[in-house]
């Protein structure tokens, strides 16, 4: 039988697929296992920024999973954008598939800041990025670049290095 | 199948006299995505990373974000199981009570009360209520679909009824078959063995439009007769064939149309002439309309239609009309409502035996519902209250009234402290108001229920779930429960041990734990293990001439337990075993249990899976439950299954 391809279908805010609401509660957990340098906040009730830089893939489930949510009492305010620019106050930022092409132009940014970069592009703890989103058949994967975020001055707890596939200089486990 | 001699009351075999068809009527499906976020960020990462992606849940959740007992069976664990059937995946969750009766009859409870008709459960497929009003419980014979599309079966131990409504006294057991767009593709599979002797399905998942998916399938197999206690057949070979169809219809980004239906039929032999005839058909549609982030409602309508035909005993046409409406939306920061109307009209006609009856033959019943829920942040990640409450109108008791509490503290990462109290009630069913024996006056043996009023129960439950480490998972839930107005057998003119009319003579109550632990050991080897005891302690009250101390009631193995262990091995070789103890059932004489399932699997290529799965390879067969020269003994059993994808 015919399968009709068709158009990209227009962002649809309430039905971002399971795949993205299990993707939004992993970042949201991620922010619990990452100290960040206490430079980054100015003041205590600054909140903490997750920045979605390209075309955001979450709908609303990654605002639904912050919503009235606070890690160490700051509260979350997500961030969009189409610029990395715009995006260097984050402390999370996602790096969506559409900057796939884009990505080794963007991580150089971004070097060094006291940000968490996770995406899903292909590669991208290897190429440079923190935590790297893979599929395992069905299931969410992440791997983590622990040196690299060693070098954005960031602490990640032994549980999270735990869960994750590490990658990176100090790791060899690349050989799926 | 039901020899006059059996058929004094409140004798187990009595009870189990029929068995009827069904599916039926109502509830509260379908929420938001904000119910799946709230789900997610409930679970611990390792739980998260155990999620598949591949489908979309809108099903209510409510139940799950506050404090239950809650098991969750995801399609991964029923593939790795084995299981072949329904109430075969059922035995996963550890804090049920799986019996096998016979080839097609399951006996199957949470937190006691067990018998081939268990009345204390409610059982949803898809939002479809599956249970008849003939007895209040679940004929799962006829409860089947492509065991492939199931998503999840979330199984809650202890009272559903503020947002279920009656029958969720005990527990709720919640089937989810996966959307149309996550089933796209052509799958066929096909296999057989010793017990299952064939078995075969097809599969198709198309998209008609960009935003419309759909999946057609069929399935049929072929069961071996249990064998009776002398080891000869116990004539009840089982043949059924199911067929059914999903609509998913993302008409815009606010508005979700789903339709589904399935038809089926079948036949169980039976000792002597003729076979029981099962044919039904149910469809279901459900419109989700989204408000804003905060807010959206949920309209769902089904029919569904039973029949079922049992030579020497009763034929049974029903049909089930069930109208549900749910909105849900927040209130300020710490409120999460949730509020519904329901409403379910039955059509009951019984032809009825000599021996025994439904009278009259032919009933209407309708039920009317409303239920609201409030879940409150108290102390915002910390400490969250949950009040709500069922109202329900039902032909024979009127108004009855299903309130809940629930408190949710989570004084660190990982950990939850829960606690409940809840009121349900047992409305009562066709078989405590209907039943006669024999079929016409004088009514020497049994002379219906008259006065039967709804069983009611006020159960108290404390749970502890934990994450010490990032692969271990463990779960413990408390209950006592105390239950008033149990169904009873009361002499009409004592001493005279019939006739008896049914009555609400009994009172008792029940306690027990459920312990869990979920053990991720490597990457590729995880270990489940579960423990359930439950007791349950039933009297007559004073007045009551009821004798058989509910005999017909509960049935229960005071302990069971399993250990399930599944490992990946090199050359995509899966390796799964299930071990499972059961105690002796001790009112039924069914003496204790331990019986091992093992599967092996291959994923030949991405698309062909070839399994090979033995079931209850410890003993030659053995019993489960029953009592007496009629009960059945299950077989061992191997199979081996195919499944293509392309």
């Amino acid at each position: 039988m015919l399968v009709l391809s068709v158009a990209p279908q227009p962002l649809r805010a309430q039905t971002a697929s399971r795949e993205y609401q299990i993707k939004a509660v992993f970042i949201f957990n991620f922010l619990q296992f990452v100290e960040w340098p206490s430079s980054v906040f100015s003041s205590d009730s600054d909140p903490i920024r997750i920045g979605i830089l390209g075309d955001d893939p979450f709908g609303s489930s990654l605002d639904e999973t912050v919503q009235n949510e606070t890690i160490h009492n700051r509260r979350l305010v997500i961030q969009r954008s189409h610029r990395a620019d715009d995006l260097k106050n984050c402390q999370l930022i996602f790096i969506a598939k559409s900057e796939n092409r884009r990505v080794d132009e963007i991580l150089p940014l971004l070097d060094t800041r006291p940000v968490l970069t996770v995406s899903e592009v292909d590669d991208f703890a290897r190429r440079g990025g923190i935590i790297a989103f893979y599929p395992e058949g069905k299931k969410v994967r992440f791997e983590i670049n622990s040196s690299m975020a060693l070098r954005h001055g960031l602490k990640m707890s032994s549980q999270l290095l735990g869960l994750g596939r590490i990658v990176g200089q100090n790791a060899n486990s690349g050989e799926r | 199948m039901c020899p006059p001699s059996n058929l004094l009351p409140f004798h187990p075999a009595s009870w189990r006299f029929a068995l009827g068809v069904c599916l039926l009527a109502s509830t509260l499906p379908g929420a938001s995505a904000q119910d799946s976020v709230t789900l997610y960020k409930a679970l611990s990462m390792t739980e998260l990373m155990d999620l598949e992606v591949t489908s979309v849940s809108r099903r209510s959740e409510k139940l799950s974000d506050t404090a239950s007992a809650i098991q969750v069976i995801t399609e991964d664990d029923i593939r790795r199981s084995g299981a072949s059937s329904i109430p075969e995946a059922l035995r996963l969750a550890s804090n049920l009570e799986v019996a096998q009766v016979s080839s097609s009859q399951w006996a199957i409870s949470a937190r006691g009360f067990n018998s081939s008709i268990s009345d204390k459960l409610l059982v949803m497929i898809d939002g479809r209520t599956v249970y008849t009003p003939l007895y209040a419980g679940v004929f799962w014979d006829v409860q089947d679909t492509l065991l492939e599309d199931v998503d999840r079966i979330e199984v809650i131990s202890g009272p559903g009824a503020t947002l279920w409504g009656a029958n969720a006294v005990n527990g709720v057991i919640n089937i989810t078959t996966k959307e149309a767009k996550d089933t796209q593709g052509l799958l066929l599979l096909g296999g057989g063995g010793t017990e299952l002797t064939g078995f075969g399905g097809m599969r198709y998942g198309g998209t008609l439009s960009p935003n419309l998916h759909y999946r057609i399938y069929t399935k049929y197999f072929d069961r071996d007769s249990t064998l009776r206690p002398n080891g000869s057949s116990g004539d009840n070979n089982w043949h059924m064939s199911q067929s059914g169809f999903r609509l998913d219809w993302d008409a815009t980004a606010i508005n979700l149309i789903t339709v589904q239906g399935d038809l089926y039929g079948g036949r169980i032999d039976q000792p002597g002439p003729g076979d029981t005839e099962v044919t039904g058909g149910n469809l279901l549609g459900r419109w989700t309309h989204t408000f804003s982030p905060d807010s959206d409602l949920k309209f769902q309508w089904y029919y569904d239609r039973t029949h079922r035909n049992i030579p020497n005993s009763i034929s049974e046409d029903l049909g089930t009309n069930d109208f549900d409406l749910q909105h849900h939306f927040l209130v300020g920061e710490r409120h999460n409502l949730v509020w519904g109307l329901g409403y379910r009209h039955i059509d009951d006609h019984v032809v009825n035996p000599t021996t025994f009856a439904f009278l009259p033959g032919d009933v209407q019943l309708q039920t009317f519902s409303g239920f609201a829920q409030d879940e409150i942040a108290l102390v915002p990640d910390r400490l969250t209250l949950t009040l709500g409450t069922k109202i329900e109108h039902n032909d024979y008791t009127g108004w009855e009234l299903q309130p809940s509490t629930r408190l949710a503290w989570r004084p660190i990462a990982n950990q939850t402290v829960w606690g409940a109290i809840s009121r349900a009630v047992r409305t009562p069913s066709r078989i405590d108001r209907d039943f006669y024996a024999p079929a016409a006056p004088p009514f020497t043996i049994l002379q219906g229920g008259p006065g039967f009023e709804s069983e009611k129960l006020l159960a108290y439950e404390l749970g502890y779930r934990v994450q010490p480490t990032k692969r271990l998972a463990l779960s413990v839930a408390t209950f006592y429960n105390d239950y008033d107005d149990i169904r009873s057998a009361e002499q009409v003119s004592p001493p005279a041990v019939v006739p008896v009319i049914i009555g609400n003579g009994l009172t008792g109550h029940s306690y027990g734990a459920e312990f869990t632990a979920d053990y991720h050991v490597t990457d590729v080897w995880r270990l489940q293990a579960g423990y359930t005891r439950v007791f349950v302690h039933l009297t007559p009250k004073p007045g009551s001439t009821d004798t058989g101390a509910g005999l017909s009631e509960a049935n229960d193995a005071n302990n069971q337990c399993f250990l399930r262990s599944s490992w990946d091995l090199p050359w995509h070789l899966e390796f799964d075993a299930d071990l499972r103890h059961v105690g002796e059932i001790a009112r039924q004489h069914v003496p204790a249990y331990e019986e091992l399932d093992l599967r092996l699997g291959w994923h030949a290529t991405d698309r062909l899976e070839l399994s090979l799965v033995g079931q209850n390879l410890l003993d030659a067969s053995h019993p489960e439950f029953g009592t007496g020269a009629a009960r059945q003994e299950i077989e061992r059993g191997v199979y081996a299954k195919v499944v293509w994808l392309y």
